[in-house]
């Protein structure tokens, strides 16, 4: 009696994996080298500039210092606006230039600026930014830069970020398999968890 | 009812195909939006706000009106979850299901976002400014009263409520609740001098409880049930015994060592024959009660009521063993016409059980009457429609409470409210009433209001609870019944409300006044204020008061048990659940679907009958039957229920909404339609359970959806455990 239904149920299903595979095959996620897609951010930051190295004229500032919530909690965190204004408004040097001139339109609006997402992953993986920082900055004492660009690539060198890595669960495997020394001082080796509820929750 | 032929197992089949497809067309994609998604982070940050991790912020459930301190979890400026405030006396911490779904309150999708004008049948969006001319405009015209309907009100709501009536000079209030123990605070009141006195029953070695289901659904369950945590296992270890005598099983019923079932209505009769028996067993009894009682011989008591001699024999050993006790009126023995008899006959039991001042203790006096709460009754419906009837209403303001759902039909008082040339509306949704308004005003959800409140029942002290936002509004057409009526009284007394810049200014105003009463004079606005917020609720001042020994036999008159009605034989007894209570959580979907306690039954109503009645009638679990009474008639299936006693069927309150929203609308029959227009002599309140009716086959039956059985309700036979006796289970071989 309802194989009408079921049949038309059938159709309309394999019409849409048709039109999503159509729709959605350019362009690949992820590419050969590994890079996301390039993402047009409202201000083009400039991470060169604040996280750079000195020779370079960057300023060297730790990511954690705009980053704030990245030790303390599940996700890094976009800083508050009013984290940039706070040091902007007393760099008079470049108050002018187009990017902190839109930074300020923002501020006097009292409007948050939409900044796209760069690292996503699908919404049944949880990543936990506070355990990896507080383990291996904290507890190994390892450099902020090179902690932080395990997955997130050299920030320091780019504008606005773009995803290195490919995020994807072999990748965290690989890394969860190495063995990591428990603290600075210890010479004993533990790795990462691999019970697939550490994640998938 | 499911009345659809297409089946559960067809309706996998059509899910497994289409479920096939979707995952087909899912394959290589994942939900990764890498530059599509928007991460907006603050603009200003407070310093405890980190994402992804929660604050906690306290405030007031306004589910019910027990007035539990909850706290909420708000993480990136959104309500998540309520867990109980530990620092309210009246919880403790603690929540109970119809809590827990308060955030469904509050992000209901139906509820109203905009002030609606009638205009033909339909509503047009306005603006406040408008909607408040036109009601200054409406008040201005003519004679005739402004008839203020709300539900119980406290606090300072109730201060600037009477504030504009005052200004008005015609105003009234009307206080009305469809489910409430009016009768019973009638009853205390001339007994005890306060409506609701202190039940300690953490003290108390017996509790006889008369259908009072303080464990599900009545004055303040999530404190009755801790206290009742104690009762079971008190401090030297004892374990209380709890009776329960009631003509349908409630939760509470379900819990008690011996549930006795009693003919409707002759709870009181009961009482007084308890206090014979106890009499002749030895125990003291005043000579004036023992007048009274002569007559209510056991024997005579077990017939009237259907309570063996053997039952009674036991209880009055059990009362004389154990003490001190505590007997308890409940909703089951108010609600017929001689219900504030029953209640005084139960009070009696209490005085000469030598209870009152050990079990039943005094409230505490709160020092600022002008918040204290003003409960609701039924009688205040009745008057005020009598009022509509006869046109002298003007213009009708309802606000917390739902008439055209809760109010029976022989009220016509949908009809009566057309005769009111302006009816405006408080609304969350567009309910029963709310439809038949001229102008709705759309409420902040209680996660979004600024409000104080004092419940009627308190248990140690005196506390004012605050309501405070949890998060921003979700719609910017929404306002609180604080500003409404600030901005009402602004219409009448500018100078005086003038200062005030909205309600929550007003609100910091008058808490700040009062903090040298509260013993915190040498605190700052700032600090006094802040520790009010962050504590959800302030300690009163404790004035103790003491009960007035007003029990007296005199004028306990009980009536014969009643006779049979031949048209009409069965009794109905509305069922108020836990849950559901007088309908106006119906919205909440989570409420509907938690399976009743007792019949595991979700998303419906249901006729809890005998299963003696229904062999009588040929009725099986699942008939659609037609349960008349002489003022209305309902349709909903049989659910067969030993827990009841055999000349009475039970249908749940709170179901059957004709509007309201997509959850409440269309579930369900609604019962408070059909109660016959029967009052309480002494209070004239609306007997709830008197209330005769026939029921009668309608032809269909149906699957009930529920959980239990021993193969998990219905799930087409497929069994998750073998049942079979525990002397037979082989456990090694089961695990």
């Amino acid at each position: 009696m309802y194989n009408f239904l079921r049949l038309s149920v059938l159709f309309a299903g394999l019409f849409a994996a048709t039109c999503g595979y159509a729709a959605n095959a350019p362009p690949p996620l992820t590419t050969s080298d590994d890079l996301g897609p390039e993402v047009v951010q409202p201000i083009e930051f400039p991470h060169n500039k604040h996280a750079g190295d000195a020779a370079k004229g960057g300023m060297q500032i730790n990511c954690m210092y705009c980053h704030t919530y990245a030790r303390r909690s599940a996700v890094a965190g976009i800083p508050p606006l009013q984290k940039c204004i706070g040091c902007h408004q007393s760099i008079e040097s470049v108050r002018e230039t187009p990017r902190i001139k839109k930074l300020f339109e923002y501020w006097e609006a009292k409007k948050a600026v939409p900044w796209k997402k760069v690292h996503d992953l699908p919404d049944f993986v949880r990543f936990n930014h506070e355990r990896h920082i507080q383990r291996f900055i904290f507890k190994q004492g390892k450099p902020v830069q090179e902690v932080c660009g395990y997955c997130h690539g050299d920030v320091k060198t780019m504008t606005v970020a773009r995803r290195q890595k490919p995020l994807s669960m072999g990748w965290c495997i690989s890394c969860h398999q190495k063995d990591h020394p428990v603290d600075a001082a210890s010479t004993k080796t533990t790795h990462g968890p691999n019970d697939c509820w550490q994640c998938h929750k | 009812m499911i009345e659809n032929s297409f089946n559960r197992r067809d309706f996998m089949r059509v899910l497994g195909w289409g479920g096939a497809t979707v995952a087909l067309s899912g394959c290589g994609n994942t939900s990764i939006e890498d530059g599509k998604e928007l991460v907006t982070s603050y603009v200003e940050a407070a310093d405890y706000v980190i994402p992804s991790i929660g604050t906690y912020f306290n405030t007031t459930c306004a589910q019910c009106d027990a007035g539990c301190g909850i706290m909420g979890r708000v993480r990136e400026g959104r309500v998540l979850k309520l867990e109980g405030n530990p620092t309210s006396s009246i919880n403790k911490g603690k929540t109970c299901g119809l809590g827990q779904a308060g955030v469904q309150a509050h992000y209901n999708p139906d509820r109203v976002r905009e002030p609606l004008l009638r205009n033909g049948s339909k509503g047009e969006t306005i603006t406040w400014e408008k909607a408040l001319e036109l009601i200054k405009d409406k008040i201005g015209v003519g004679a005739g009263e402004v008839a203020f309907l709300t539900g119980g009100v406290s606090g300072h709501t109730k201060v600037l409520l009477k504030n504009y009536l005052d200004a008005l000079g015609s105003g009234h209030h009307y206080a009305y609740e469809a489910v409430s123990p009016a009768i019973i605070r009638a009853a205390n009141k001339k007994a005890y001098g306060v409506e609701m006195p202190r039940l300690r029953l953490d003290k108390a070695k017996v509790i006889v409880s008369f259908g009072a289901d303080f464990l599900g659904a009545w004055v303040s369950p999530v404190h009755f049930a801790q206290q009742y945590a104690r009762f079971r296992k008190n401090a030297q270890g004892e374990r209380g015994v709890l009776v329960q005598i009631e003509s349908k099983m409630t939760l509470t019923g379900a819990n008690a060592d011996r549930w006795l079932a009693v003919r409707p209505g002759t709870e009181g009769i009961l009482a007084l024959g308890l206090i014979n028996g106890l009499a002749a067993a030895g125990l003291s009894v005043p000579k004036d009660v023992l007048d009274l009682v002569r007559s209510y011989t056991i024997s005579r008591v077990s017939k009237d009521t259907g309570v063996s001699t053997e039952h009674m024999d036991k209880l009055v050993a059990l009362l004389r063993a154990r003490s001190p006790s505590l007997v308890i009126a409940g909703s089951a023995a108010e609600g017929y016409a001689h219900g504030s008899q029953n209640a005084a006959a139960i009070n009696l039991l209490n005085k000469v059980l030598g209870n009152v001042g050990k079990t039943v203790e005094p409230p505490s006096a709160i020092s600022f009457p002008q918040i204290t709460p003003t409960t609701g009754n039924r009688s205040a419906l009745q008057a005020l429609n009598d009022s509509m009837a006869q046109g002298k209403v003007k213009v009708l303001f309802s606000y917390g409470a739902n008439p055209v759902f809760t109010a029976p039909v022989t009220m016509k008082l949908k009809e009566n409210m057309k005769k009111v040339p302006f009816k405006v509306a408080f609304a969350h949704y567009m309910d029963e009433t709310a439809i038949e308004a001229d102008l709705v005003l759309p409420l902040n959800s209680a996660m979004e209001d600024w409000s104080t409140s004092v419940p009627e029942y308190v248990a140690e002290g005196a506390q004012l609870n605050i309501q405070q936002p949890l998060m921003e509004k979700l719609y910017p057409g929404t306002l609180g019944m604080g500003d409404i009526l600030l901005a009402l009284l602004k219409q009448r007394r500018p100078d005086e409300y003038k200062g005030y810049e909205d309600f929550y200014s007003y609100l910091r105003g008058a808490m700040v006044s009062i903090k040298g009463t509260l013993g915190k004079a040498s605190e700052s606005d700032d600090t006094f204020w802040d520790g009010a917020l962050s504590h959800g609720v302030v300690k009163l001042k404790d004035t103790p008061i003491s009960l007035a020994n007003k029990v007296s036999a005199g004028n306990l008159a009980l009536p014969a048990p009643f006779a049979e009605d031949g048209g009409y034989p069965l009794h109905l007894i509305p069922a108020v659940s836990a849950s559901l209570r007088d309908g106006r959580n119906a919205n909440e979907p989570w409420l509907q679907e938690s399976p009743d306690p007792l019949t595991t039954i979700v998303w419906d109503s249901w006729v809890e009958v005998h299963p003696k009645t229904a062999a009588k009638l040929g009725i099986v679990e699942g008939d659609i039957v037609e349960v008349a009474s002489k003022s209305g008639a309902i349709k909903a299936q049989v659910y067969v229920f030993p827990g009841i006693h055999p000349d009475v069927i039970s249908v749940p309150l709170g179901y059957g909404h004709e509007a309201m929203g997509r959850y409440a609308k269309g579930v369900g029959a609604n019962v408070f339609r059909m109660l016959d227009p029967i009052f309480d002599k002494e209070t004239g309140e609306l007997a709830m359970h008197e209330t005769r009716v026939k029921i009668t086959k309608a032809g269909q039956r149906v699957i009930i959806v529920k959980d239990e059985g021993p193969a998990g309700g219905n799930q087409m036979g497929r069994k998750i455990a073998v049942r079979m006796s525990s002397e037979k289970a082989n456990i090694s071989k089961e695990v």
